[in-house]
């Protein structure tokens, strides 16, 4: 790669670029901020965790090693730093997901797909949570009401769905990043067809674009990785 | 009027200090209750007032009819109002849980303002949580805002003695004594009033 000493070509800084994005940390980033802005909670990246955690347990026993060693401590400490960075991305990570399953736990259990996007460890959190507030509300409200309001899940026995339940909210506002080009949607949210469409209202992004839009519509392409949130 | 006391409930949580609780009201509360049952035993008794006279009680639209149908909302509203006073409560709970470290001793005047079912749900979640950050065996509750530094100053309010364990060092934390120290270590003593950080 012959450039002048000191300079980097194009070519270098878009291969450093893609190197970059694509380490573990960046990752992780990536999925933190998305699961930090999402109104929904978002698929459990299980393979990303096990190899940052393995990556930070390699990391403290460096940074042990070098303590114990004598080794110059401002490297130490730049390493620690670094390795605290890593620590709090992926607990914040896991923290963010949790608070989430504590604010929709019901909704979160009976809706499958919402189901299907939690680890082992937080499905087993989420019974926890509900058997716990369940008992609570029984306890305080709902053994003292009469026989046909008892339910946590809806207001009587009458109601058509369960009209307790509290959703999480998908048509909120979210700053998306373009990644790659989306496809073309209109943003009441119906596809563009396959044959030619008269309409031309629809909205696409290209990579680069940084833009205000509502969630809902965009889930799709949230999920197949074409945007990311900011 | 239908509704007031359930509305004084729920105005009596949200007149509250934001992340704060109020001590659990229980006079009220029990007042509600008693409301919800009368109002049970007025609808059923409209409905089998309805039954006696022979009328269909889904279609017969008469004044009964309509009498039971507004218990029976005031009945639904009165619950809500209860399980939003208790549920909003309980998301105080949890954020407490998740500040103060979970399984410790609250401090004195949060542990009066719960109620008795709020204690134990309180403990509840703490040790559910517990068991989670045991089970992928990661603290998901220090670290809570971003890092900075690795080690901060603090001064230690309370004589702590030496029982604090630190992963590095240990040492004697007697009152107004000041250290430096890993911020993991020490979050959770700062939360819980025990400790305070030394800026600037």
């Amino acid at each position: 790669m012959g450039s002048s000493a000191g300079e980097w070509s194009a070519e270098q800084i878009d291969d450093y670029e893609t190197l970059i994005s694509t380490t573990d940390v960046e990752l992780l980033k990536k999925a933190w901020r998305n699961e930090k802005v999402s109104p929904e909670i978002l698929p459990f990246e299980e393979a990303l965790v096990k190899r940052a955690k393995e990556q930070i347990q390699l990391m403290e026993e460096t940074v042990d090693d070098f303590v114990e060693s004598g080794h110059d401590p401002l490297i130490a400490s730049l390493y620690q730093m670094d390795l605290d960075r890593a620590q709090f991305l992926l607990r914040s990570y896991l923290r963010v997901r949790l608070q989430k399953i504590e604010k929709f736990m019901f909704y979160i259990w009976k809706t499958d797909t919402y189901r299907n996007r939690l680890s082992m460890e937080e499905e087993k959190f989420t019974e926890r949570c509900i058997r716990d507030i369940g008992k609570h509300l029984e306890e305080t409200v709902l053994s003292n009401l009469p026989d046909n309001y008892q339910s946590v899940l809806n207001q009587s026995v009458i109601s058509e769905e369960d009209d307790m339940v509290p959703e999480p909210l998908l048509d909120t506002f979210v700053v998306a990043k373009c990644e790659r080009t989306t496809r073309p949607l209109y943003l009441d949210g119906s596809r563009q067809s396959t044959g030619f469409d008269s309409r031309d209202d629809h909205f696409l992004m290209v990579p680069g674009d940084l833009c205000i839009l509502r969630y809902r519509p965009f889930q799709e392409e949230l999920m197949s990785g074409n945007i990311s949130l900011v | 009027m239908h509704g007031r006391k359930a509305y004084e409930l729920v105005k009596e949580f949200s007149s509250g200090e934001k992340g704060h609780l109020n001590i659990f009201n229980n006079e009220l509360f029990e007042r509600v209750i008693e409301e919800c049952n009368e109002h049970h035993n007025a609808f059923q008794s409209l409905i089998r007032k309805m039954q006696e006279e022979g009328l269909e009680v889904q279609t017969a639209k008469n004044a009964d009819h309509y009498g039971a149908l507004i218990h029976h909302i005031s009945l639904i509203r009165n619950k809500r109002c209860l399980m939003a006073y208790v549920y909003n409560r309980a998301e105080i709970i949890r954020d407490l849980a998740w500040k103060v470290g979970l399984l410790h001793e609250l401090p004195r005047e949060i542990q009066e303002k719960f109620s008795d079912s709020e204690e134990h749900y309180f403990k509840d979640h703490s040790k559910s949580l517990k068991l989670y950050m045991s089970q992928l065996s990661l603290d998901v509750n220090v670290d809570m805002v971003p890092p900075k530094d690795p080690y901060i100053k603090v001064r230690v309010l309370e004589d702590l003695g030496s029982g604090i364990i630190l992963s590095d060092k240990s040492a004697n934390f007697a009152r107004h004594s000041m250290h430096f120290l890993k911020r993991t270590d020490v979050e959770q003593y700062i939360a819980r009033g025990l400790m305070e950080e030394l800026t600037g």
